[in-house]
């Protein structure tokens, strides 16, 4: 049984589909592995923020905040982002010409994601500058590996590697977002949330249209599904998401 | 190059539109180039009247801000895409380049 949030994700921007041939037909039979996955993070974020409303303090907003809501918070996600530059070799340059422009445009939407969590924490009164936040641990680690990140192991081995990523966990971002945003009425969690969701629509929509349009190849699709592969596996990044769904069951 | 035009099937409506230049890569992919970059303002994309639609509806397809693009004559949300344009026979054929 689909979450409904899932469900209207899945019509209005999963299905949805520019161009035949091999690279559509790859992303959607990958999807299906996904699936699972993306509803148990919907499942997930629905119990954690219905705990969060029942708290009887607000502790969980400063600490949203200072983690973001996937381990990015105020000063990890520009950290990690400037070690993903996308390098296209010179032969490849014809052929992946526009990724290289979106990886920059990436770069500069993780310099506001990041703001965004300092912001609210100025406006909650949590801290009174920035800088504050330089000595303060919460605010500077990842917990879950990534395929790309401070935990990452490799660089951009592959021009179409980070549609991989951009695509199975953006989508996670996104419905996690939306699902927090269907229950919570708190003006400054629906600013953290509301404003973030447009920017990780835009880079699951970018890996979505790369796979689309680029993946064409058996060639091509490995190394992507080399990525799928890995947060996929118990302690990527996908699979934890998940496991906050099993904790809701329990 | 006039753009925004009345002419345009589609408009990009900036009050909605992140800037994320996804329309404009995808346009330019299939060689339609009817996504322009304004050569005023703030360099806003907009969309002129090489556009086909309805003969074509992929950006619609990778435009990840609802309510951001709209059909001219009806005034016509498009984002996310209805169901009507997004049919088998409106999606760009790719196929893998020969070795």
């Amino acid at each position: 049984m689909l979450e409904p949030i899932l469900q209207d994700f899945l019509d209005k921007w999963v299905y949805p589909t520019g161009f035949s041939g091999p690279g559509a037909e790859f992303r959607l039979k990958e999807t299906e592995r996904f699936i699972p996955v993306w509803n148990n993070v919907v499942i997930g974020a629905l119990h954690k923020a219905n705990e969060q409303l029942n708290s009887e303090n607000e502790d969980w907003k400063r600490n949203g905040a200072l983690g973001g809501y996937s381990g990015e918070g105020p000063h990890m996600s520009i950290k990690q982002m400037s070690t993903q530059l996308l390098s296209v070799s010179i032969p490849q340059q014809a052929k992946y010409i526009d990724l290289q422009r979106m990886r920059a445009r990436q770069v500069w939407d993780e310099v506001k994601h990041g703001s965004l969590h300092a912001d609210i924490l100025l406006r909650g009164g949590w801290i009174k500058k920035e800088t504050e936040l330089l000595d303060d641990p919460r605010a500077a680690n990842q917990g879950d590996p990534a395929y790309f990140g401070l935990t990452a192991m490799v660089p951009h081995i592959h021009p179409l590697s980070r549609a991989g990523q951009n695509y199975l966990e953006e989508a996670v971002a996104c419905l996690r977002l939306i699902s927090v945003l269907s229950v919570m009425e708190d003006p400054l969690v629906r600013h953290e949330n509301d404003s973030q969701l447009l920017e990780e629509m835009m880079h699951f929509i970018e890996g979505k249209y790369q796979i689309d349009a680029y993946a064409l190849t058996p060639e091509d699709q490995e190394p992507i599904k080399a990525v799928f592969d890995y947060l996929l596996r118990p302690w990527g990044r996908s699979a934890a998401h998940a496991k906050e769904a099993e904790h809701a069951k329990k | 190059m006039a753009t925004q035009s009345k002419q345009a099937p589609l408009f990009i409506d900036h009050e909605m539109c992140t800037e994320c230049r996804m329309c404009y890569v995808v346009c330019r992919e299939i060689d339609l180039n009817a996504v322009v970059i304004a050569p005023e303002a703030q360099h806003l994309y907009e969309i002129d009247e090489r556009c086909i639609y309805p003969g074509c509806t992929v950006c619609l397809m990778y435009c990840p801000a609802p309510g951001s693009i709209v059909e001219t004559s009806t005034g016509r949300s498009l984002v996310p895409p209805p169901a009507d344009v997004h049919t088998d026979e409106l999606k760009w054929p790719r196929k893998a380049p020969k070795s």
